[in-house]
């Protein structure tokens, strides 16, 4: 049976944004820039609705007086990411 | 990458495969401090043994100046180049109540020098040996495991030698454990940044 794939995770910047959190313990945004090779804007905009959705945590600070954003994944977020893939096996199962 | 492309099933894998593999790769170039406190180690130990054979008066002051100079300037490099990480992984996290276990035990040790006299080297060469295959394994670096193997062999050896004995095998040990897979990791970091 299909089951509906979280429209949330279902996007190419948003999924890249949430595995890359997943085998970290934090990282900045532009680390997440850098691997994603996404421009700041959309990336900005993107980590805006993960982060409305509780699947991230944002923590802005200042490092030498210019602002530094930071990104972990939340448990709310790791569970989602869990049933994404979950439900992903569902599509690639042969016979489906 | 696109706002909001559509993405199909097979897509969505090889995006989530491909993320989580670049996260893990993202090695930090910890070579450094390997190879700094190898020569360090390996400078005081060789100069100390020089002293006492030709019984020059204080042959431990290598040690003296060599291991707070070697602490500053590991403290500078470590500010210079940590605060300005990127990613903080799991592993990292980790590495750092090894490190503080690893120095607070090394401190011990030297504390009670004069309680444990000739067992003191050993007993250093017990914690390089436990940082040395921790380290290696969390890195997944084989050379550092080995590294770690070889001075847990020559602390053993070090219980039954005199003074002066021991600070050749020291040298040796932080040779082979330290300094040459210092400078494979160095080799691996670049082959990594290359890579890209």
């Amino acid at each position: 049976m299909f089951k509906d794939l979280d429209p949330l995770l279902h996007s190419q910047l948003r999924l890249s944004v949430i595995s890359l959190l997943v085998g970290v313990k934090e990282a900045e945004f532009s680390f997440l820039k850098e691997k994603t090779g996404a421009t700041a804007g959309n990336l900005s905009v993107q980590i805006t609705k993960l982060s409305d959705a509780g699947y991230i945590e944002v923590t802005k600070s200042f490092r030498d007086n210019y602002p530094l954003t930071t990104c972990k994944i939340t448990a709310k977020g790791l569970e989602a990411f869990e049933l994404y893939v979950e439900n992903l096996k569902s599509y690639l199962k042969p016979g489906n | 990458m696109e706002n909001e492309k559509a993405l199909t099933e097979n897509e969505s894998l090889a995006v989530i495969s491909k993320m989580i593999k670049t996260a893990q790769q993202n090695f930090k170039d910890d070579s450094f401090y390997y190879i700094f406190w190898g020569w360090m180690v390996f400078i005081a130990a060789i100069t100390n043994y020089v002293l006492l054979i030709t019984q020059t008066n204080n042959p431990t002051l290598p040690w003296a100046i060599l291991m707070p100079l070697g602490g500053i300037i590991s403290g500078i490099y470590s500010y210079k180049h940590e605060r300005n990480q990127k990613v903080t992984t799991y592993t990292e996290e980790i590495m750092k109540y090894v490190i503080i276990a690893f120095l607070a035990s090394l401190l011990t040790v030297l504390v009670m020098m004069p309680k444990l006299g000739v067992a003191t080297y050993p007993m250093v060469l017990l914690i390089y040996a436990i940082w040395l295959f921790v380290s290696g394994g969390a890195m997944k670096f084989m050379p550092l495991v080995v590294g770690g193997i070889i001075n847990w062999v020559a602390a053993v050896v070090c219980f039954y030698v005199n003074y002066e004995l021991q600070l050749l095998i020291i040298s040796l040990a932080v040779l082979t454990g330290y300094i040459i897979p210092g400078h494979m990791l160095k080799i691996r970091y670049q082959k990594q940044q290359n890579g890209k």
